[in-house]
């Protein structure tokens, strides 16, 4: 057993294909306006047609859809979550009751549509990650970011810094797997009994990995000024983002299909 | 009494992009009271096998089994399994966290149900073992030197009394003496029946230590037998990533030249065959 071996959180998996090799400044706007298009979502239909679109880019990705929808493990109690406060403690017309809890029409639509929303919304992030290279990611982010450097944004500071937190995100749950297994290798149980049980035979997996994440951070920062790291200012780049008429296709493509689910949420919120 | 590992594989990711074999068709036999090395660069699989001697890993294929206990159906039994085997990961001092060193320690005790006035004594017996001395016991661990961090890391395994200890890369960081110190503390444990799996990369030290030597190379077993055996064995042959120790290497060059001097790692052994040589 793997103990964390489903979480694909922050995750780059190299396939080749077209959606790799698009420019990460258009996959960040597509990305963007995805989010828009779904967060402004509120008809099942519409939330299908999303699906569908997530499915096509899935495809087109290369990335077994097994994988790409992992990547919502992490926040799977928060959707659920979200939907039964939603599904209970709506207003509305009652459907049934039980004791003092009653279901109600309007309760049962939010719930779907609350939970349908952040699903959505964590798994098209997750493609992103999936897709796009730290690196890649950092250096559009910075690009996207630049033109409110005038203004006194750190742009590229802002960039680096979620890079490095993207970077460490699959380091920090090897760090935890393995010290996961070094305790079970003590005889520690981290699976049974009750809720506060489990918090508590947590605490030899959380104050290692404390001391490991502050030992790493202080470790990297101390290597990247011995490497004269001062902020971007002067930095050149191996890489230089360029801007290719594919990209203009994808990020264009996105953005009608977005113009048009928006356009069609509304008209059908309208019937 | 032994741990046997027959024919196993294990793929990590299996049915994604990301799917690895590590291992590959191995199979080993670790007896109490044996010392076996498994050697190999990095990569070769080393990590992942040590994990499936106390079951935190089963076999993608293939059968573990520890004291005739097969690992795979007896789920059940896994705690068991693991009690038996103690595991000492690569740095294990990154898993301590308790705020003395006696807590440290005892944390494994309590875990696998020692009664409460046993180990006070389990812990003694396990810092004197480790080479601490008592006056430890109330320190942080946290505020020890690196090498101390360790000997209390290990020292938490073997308060647990295990029949078999395997140990990933236990001398990585550490200098020439500290080396020399804790493969002593492993040879008296050997010597007490308890059977020693030391997974490293390092032949020269294997060799001089080891009753059995297993190489991986590439997640598979290329060669399995005594350290004489490895090294006749490496002298016919090269094995990717595996570099000859100096000795063994020169003794070689010196039969390849017609000396009559024996393979072996062991540098006074091969000054005494050169001196015969050369009639001194």
């Amino acid at each position: 057993m793997r103990f964390l071996n489903h979480l694909t959180l922050g995750q780059y998996v190299p396939t080749g294909s077209v959606v790799h090799k698009t420019d990460p400044r258009a996959k960040i706007l597509a990305t963007l306006s995805i989010l828009t298009g779904v967060f402004l979502a509120d008809q099942w239909q519409v939330f299908a047609l999303w699906a569908a679109f997530l499915t096509i880019v899935v495809v087109m990705s290369r990335l077994p859809l097994s994988m790409v929808l992992r990547t919502a493990r992490p926040v799977i109690f928060l959707v659920v979550f979200t939907a039964v406060i939603h599904l209970l403690f709506s207003q509305g017309t009652p459907i049934f009751r039980f004791g003092i809890l009653k279901v109600t029409e309007e309760g049962l639509r939010m719930a779907f549509k609350m939970g349908s929303r952040l699903f959505l919304l964590v798994i098209f992030a997750g493609t992103l990650t999936l897709t796009t290279s730290p690196t890649e990611l950092a250096d559009g982010l910075e690009h996207l970011l630049s033109p409110l450097k005038p203004l006194g944004f750190p742009a590229h500071e802002m960039a680096m810094m979620m890079t490095i937190a993207i970077r460490f995100i699959p380091t920090l749950l090897d760090e935890t797997d393995r010290i996961m297994k070094a305790q079970l290798a003590r005889g520690a149980d981290l699976d049974s009994g009750g809720i506060i049980k489990r918090l508590r035979a947590f605490i030899p997996v959380l104050v290692p990995l404390f001391v490991i994440v502050f030992q790493r951070a202080e470790e990297l920062a101390i290597a990247m000024e011995s490497r004269n790291y001062k902020g971007g200012a002067g930095r050149t780049r191996m890489n230089p983002l360029v801007w290719r008429s594919r990209d203009s296709v994808a990020f264009l493509t996105v953005l009608v299909v977005t113009v048009f689910l928006v356009f069609l949420n509304s008209r059908m919120s309208l019937v | 009494m032994s741990i046997v590992i027959d024919n196993i594989t294990h793929i990590y990711h299996r049915g994604t992009p990301l799917e690895t074999v590590a291992l590959s068709g191995v199979s080993l036999v670790v007896d109490r009271g044996e010392w076996v090395s498994v050697v190999g660069h990095t990569g070769s699989g080393k990590s992942t096998l040590a994990q499936h001697m106390n079951a935190l890993l089963l076999p993608t294929e293939g059968h573990v089994s520890v004291d005739g206990v097969g690992v795979e159906e007896n789920r059940a039994r896994l705690r068991e399994i693991r009690r038996k085997v103690g595991l000492v990961f690569q740095y294990p001092e990154q898993q301590i966290f308790e705020e003395t060193v006696f807590e440290e320690i005892a944390f494994g005790p309590k875990n696998w149900g020692v009664p409460g006035d046993e180990i006070p004594e389990r812990v003694t017996e396990a810092l004197s073992l480790a080479g601490l001395g008592e006056t430890f016991k109330e320190l942080s661990p946290f505020h020890l030197s690196g090498g101390e961090k360790r000997r209390v890391a290990i020292a938490s395994v073997l308060a647990v009394r295990p029949d078999y200890l395997v140990l990933d890369e236990p001398t990585a960081g550490l200098d020439a003496s500290g080396k020399r110190e804790l493969c002593d503390l492993l040879h008296g444990l050997k010597q007490k029946g308890t059977g020693i799996v030391h997974i490293t990369h390092d032949l020269e030290l294997a060799v001089s230590v080891s009753d059995r030597i297993l190489v991986l190379t590439g997640g598979k077993s290329r060669l399995w037998g005594t350290p004489g055996v490895i090294l006749e064995e490496l002298t016919e042959r090269e094995v990717p990533g595996l570099v000859m120790p100096p000795v063994p290497l020169f003794s070689g060059r010196l039969r390849e030249l017609g000396m009559d001097v024996p393979v072996t790692w062991n540098a006074e052994t091969l000054v005494g065959a050169i001196e015969r040589c050369v009639g001194k």
